[in-house]
């Protein structure tokens, strides 16, 4: 990323809609913003953490999304504007705070940018943020283009300071990661020093006057936003049908008009605020249209909060017809399309709408699968994980058990797949492998024999597991658990951690070692390189032979793409075809077809295993797994 | 499987059978038939696993393993006496001669499990060249018993003594024939486990098998489960190296397991339900499959009753008494009885429990 105060006011640029959010921020005087990693969120705080030292402002890497609204809350106190930002998964773990922020309020202006992942393109889940701001009765804001990002982060401070709550922001996958044309405004000269007076507190108490405040603000919120300007409507004045939208779906509405070329029969009302709702504009629009179609991601809110504004208004506007989600005219799940929404106002306005022919479909599917090398999705070559859930496997299998694999959030979380031997039984969000161990862990009573692993990344450690971990260890749990330390953030790009050392502007931290950590609750964790299988595996099956209790082993190695930029790994590998033994009975492709890297290929027209040399790193790890010792490790400084 | 399916089916990959007919049902001995020859079939800690499909149609394994009954367990037995020109007499197999026997060496004095003539013979065996390398059985790592490969007296010796507990030490076995080399080799095997080598001397797809040149059998009424052992040695107060352990004959009653420390006595109802379930379906007391068998003398402490059943095997029995390495006398009428019942029984009690499994 970028310093973006650099950027020269008035002089269009091109940004990604994360950095136009990042620009936004600076652009309203932030100075703080916090935030942990997740797709498609990551480069807002990247981008900020680039800017910092120029703007002089407090950027951070926080151990997870609460203590992150947490931390720019603190700011807000103090009369600065600061913000967080996260993916959709955050806000849940955000939530509990949120919804206590909501009633004590803010002081500095406060934002929170949820950024979504429509289709689940990165995440466990494609669940709907936006209702964060239902729930918690707080704006909410929906940019559609990157120049939105950034004018309504502008605008988003200044609402959260008149009103003196927490706004919302949401973008989608598709906005965070595209770029656009923007045209970015001054930066603000100074900013006030925080101060927080004595005499004043944020707290919630009395609950029931409060609630009735924090109602307030948002009757405020709804004429404030309702006149800045991001609510528009464009059409004929009394349209066939009208086509409410918000962020992406708005463009795809307006794509689909023009394809179906009724550009003289449908309106688009383009919503920017979404919550609350601004009732007089929606109503005015539904004056004027019989036949109303919602396009949105994720889930149905604008439909179902519109009808809902409808039934209060039905005597007046009479009989109406709606479709979207909920008429099945637009599917409830994955990423809205211009050619999803063709179809739908195609439907309703009775017009024939071709998509794309079902063979045309199929031959350019196969035309681009010819051009793709095959490979499944999969760790990446000498990744420790791989290596790691060898000896998984191969240690409950021998154990003999029936073990179960309680997994985490994570590029361990691939351990789901053939990459990861499917040796993994049970992943939820953050931490929730550790809690679900745990209560596994206290099953033996009850008749329950199978031993318990858990994985957990390193980051994820700090983000969530401590209260599992330390519920295990309080309640005597007995389980397994294995931190598959690679020393990096590295699902979301490489952001460092607390057990990094580093700042997220790259200035010295304190690292927070896990062993320290488990020898603080009493737990003596067992240190081992992954990539040593017969060391990996003697020590989680004598872990596992270990009657009862908690017991923590740390699978350390880096992660092996940081290894590569720090110079690579240091063998050169090749396979003997004189040893191996192909598809003989004593192999049968046991190198490609089960362990899987994919630096091994089968070369059929040999019959042998071999490396392919462009995508191999030189770990050493699949020498090991070879029956015949046909694959050869060579020092790279030797075959040199 | 009826014959129209099996014609119409493609055949089921041979780790898929082995799963489904031995590991999956718990009837796995841990012999170590199967282990060594592929990554697929893993041993650890006396217990075998195998977590990945293999997909051969026809791979070795299934058709090595002692466990794996096929349609007619007797004529799979009956085909592998033939295979070597013997028969397959009941209860006891093929006989040539019978002794009762001990070995003379002072240097095994203490350390052999009853006579030594196992010990001895395999010496002998290897002295002669009859052999140059020999498979047996030791305590390895948490003292599980694991194959190891000899190939002098001093060898041998370390070894004497035995281990009621599976290892899996056939492992070494077929690790010793994949190596390029030609020497001819031996094993010390328990009945399961001179079965799985007659069937690797007599399988088309396994050459290497031919260098099998000795089976030396152990008289073998059940196995215990080595990690089983070590618990309820552990839960009995039972603490360092197993030096030696034995089931003194009835009424005994117990397991007597000496340490360093001392000598403890096991009470046969811990043990039992630590004994290998696969046991139950094994028809063999003697080893059959072996050259020559060794077991104990009924009533005669120190001393072991040995069968010689092939030439191989009785004349390296007949070469021993010749150096004077091994005493014998003729065994007791009333002792050999009693072993060709408890054989019957064995034999019986098999095909009931294998009855059972196919009907019940
Ligand atoms: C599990 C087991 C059950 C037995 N059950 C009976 C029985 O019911 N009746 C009976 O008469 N005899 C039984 N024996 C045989 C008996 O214990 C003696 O091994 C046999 O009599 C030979 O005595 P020896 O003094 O010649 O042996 P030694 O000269 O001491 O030689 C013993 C040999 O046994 C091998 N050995 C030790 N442990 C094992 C093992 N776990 N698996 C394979 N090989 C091993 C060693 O490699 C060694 O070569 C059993 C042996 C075992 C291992
Ligand atoms: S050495 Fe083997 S395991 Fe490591 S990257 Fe190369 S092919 Fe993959
Ligand atoms: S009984 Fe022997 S051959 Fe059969 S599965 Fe067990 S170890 Fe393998």
């Amino acid at each position: 990323m970028a310093d973006l105060t650099k950027l020269a006011p008035g002089a269009a640029v091109l940004l990604q809609g994360n950095e136009a959010i990042a620009r936004g921020a600076l652009e309203a005087g932030i100075s703080l913003a916090a935030a942990y990693p997740g797709n498609p969120s990551s480069e807002i705080l990247e981008s900020l953490a680039d800017s910092a030292d120029s703007a002089g402002i407090h950027v951070e890497w926080s151990a997870n999304e609460k203590v992150a609204l947490e931390s720019a809350a603190a700011a807000s106190f103090t009369g600065l504007r600061a913000m967080a930002s996260m993916k959709q998964n955050g806000v849940n773990v955000a939530q509990d705070f949120i919804c206590n922020l909501n009633i004590s309020g803010v002081r500095g202006g406060l934002v929170l940018v949820t950024c979504d992942d429509p289709s689940g393109i990165s995440s466990t889940n494609e669940q709907d943020a936006r209702f964060i701001s239902r729930l918690a009765s707080l704006p909410l804001l929906e940019p559609a283009t990157p120049e939105e990002c950034l004018a309504m982060m502008r605008f988003a401070f200044e609402l959260s300071e008149a009103i003196g709550n927490l706004v919302v922001l949401r973008s989608v996958s598709r906005l965070s990661h595209t770029r656009a044309g923007v045209v970015p405004g001054e930066l603000p000269a100074g900013r006030a020093l925080p101060y927080w007076d004595p005499k004043t507190r944020w707290f919630t108490v009395p609950v029931v006057p409060r609630h009735q405040v924090m109602l307030d603000k948002l009757a405020r919120a709804r004429s404030i936003m309702a006149a800045s300007g991001f609510n528009r409507y464009q059409g004929p004045d009394r349209p066939d049908l009208l086509v409410i939208a918000s962020a992406s779906s708005a463009l795809y509405a307006a794509e689909a008009r023009r394809m179906l070329d009724v550009e003289g029969r449908v309106g688009i009302l383009k919503l920017g605020c979404t919550w609350p709702l601004d009732e007089d504009m929606i109503l005015s629009r539904l004056e004027k249209a019989s036949h109303v179609l919602f396009a949105e991601e994720i889930d149905p809110f604008l439909e179902t909060e519109i009808k809902a504004l409808y039934a209060q208004n039905a005597p007046r506007l009479g009989v109406m017809n709606f479709f979207g989600k909920g008429s099945g005219h637009l599917p409830l799940i994955g990423e809205m399309t211009p050619g999803k929404l063709a179809g739908a106002m195609a439907g309703i306005l009775g017009l024939s709408w071709l998509p794309v022919a079902k063979d045309y479909r199929l031959q350019a599917t196969q035309l681009a699968q010819g051009m793709a090398a095959p490979r499944d999705l999969a760790f990446c070559p000498g990744c420790p994980h791989r290596a790691s859930y060898w000896t998984i496997k191969q240690t409950l299998a021998v154990d003999g058990r029936q073990g179960i694999v309680s997994g985490d959030i994570g590029c361990y979380t691939l351990g789901l797949h053939p990459t990861g031997f499917e040796r993994v039984n049970s992943v939820h969000c953050m931490g929730s492998g550790l809690g679900v161990a745990s209560g596994l862990g206290q099953l033996k009573k009850l008749g329950f024999k199978q031993p318990v692993v858990c994985v957990v990344g390193d980051s994820t450690f700090f983000h969530a597991a401590l209260p599992g971990l330390i519920n295990a260890r309080w309640n005597r749990s007995d389980y397994v658990l294995v931190v598959l330390d690679n020393s990096a953030t590295a699902m979301t790009g490489f952001q460092p951690h607390p057990g990094t050392g580093v700042t997220a502007t790259g200035q010295p931290g304190v690292a927070v070692d896990v062993e320290s950590f488990c020898r603080a609750i009493g737990l003596p964790a067992q240190v081992v390189d992954p990539y040593d299988l017969g060391a990996a595996q003697e020590a989680l099956y004598d872990a596992l032979q270990q009657p009862d209790g908690l017991r923590v082993l740390i699978f350390r190695r880096v992660c092996a793409l940081v290894q590569g930029r720090r110079g690579g790994h240091p063998w050169r590998m090749s396979v003997d075809e004189k040893l191996c033994r192909g598809e003989d009975c004593g192999c049968h492709r046991y190198c490609t077809r089960v362990f899987r890297c994919p630096g091994l290929v089968f070369d059929e027209a040999r019959g042998r295993a071999a490396i392919d040399e462009v995508v191999c790193v030189g770990c050493g790890v699949c020498a090991q797994i070879c029956p015949a010792g046909a694959i050869k490790a060579q020092a790279k400084e030797d075959a040199a | 499987m009826t014959q129209a399916s099996a014609a119409s089916t493609p055949p089921a990959a041979c780790l898929d059978r082995l799963r489904q007919e031995v590991l999956d049902p718990g009837l796995c001995v841990a012999c170590g038939a199967c282990l060594g020859l592929c990554p697929h079939l893993l041993l650890y800690d006396g217990q075998v696993a195998a977590p990945d499909p293999c997909g051969l149609a026809d791979g070795r394994c299934i058709d090595l393993c002692p466990q794996n009954p096929g349609p007619d367990p007797r004529q799979r037995r009956a085909g592998l006496q033939a295979a070597r020109g013997l028969g397959d007499e009941a209860p006891l197999g093929p006989v040539r001669r019978a002794w009762w026997g001990r070995a003379q060496a002072a240097d095994l004095g203490g350390r052999a499990q009853y006579g030594g003539v196992v010990s001895a013979l395999t010496a002998l065996a290897l002295e002669q060249g009859l052999i140059e390398e020999a498979v047996l059985t030791q305590a390895g790592q948490r003292g599980t018993p694991e194959g190891v490969r000899v190939r002098d007296r001093e060898g041998v010796l370390a070894c004497a003594g035995s281990i009621y507990a599976a290892g899996g030490s056939l492992q070494a076995l077929n690790q010793a024939l994949a190596e390029p080399a030609e020497h001819p080799l031996g094993v010390v095997a328990l009945p399961c486990q001179s079965l799985a080598a007659a069937a690797m001397g007599a399988h088309p797809r396994y050459p290497a098998g031919r260098r099998l040149k000795l089976v030396i059998g152990l008289f073998c009424t059940m196995n215990l489960s080595a990690r089983g052992l070590r618990q309820v040695l552990g839960q009995a107060g039972v603490e360092g190296a197993v030096t030696r352990s034995d089931f003194p004959p009835p009424p005994a009653g117990v397991l007597v397991v000496t340490t360093r420390r001392g000598v403890s006595e096991i009470p046969l109802e811990k043990v039992r339900p630590i004994t290998l379930k696969g046991c139950a379906f094994c028809p063999d007391l003697t080893a059959e499959l072996a050259d020559i068998s060794v077991g104990a003398a009924e009533g005669s402490p120190g001393w072991n009753t040995i069968i010689a059943r092939s030439r191989t095997g009785q004349d390296l029995m007949e070469l021993a008494l010749a150096k004077g390495l091994v005493e014998a006398k003729a065994v007791p009428e009333e002792s050999w009885a009693h072993l060709t019942a408890a054989a019957a029984g064995k034999r019986a009690r098999a095909g009931s429990a294998r009855e059972e499994i196919n009907h019940g």
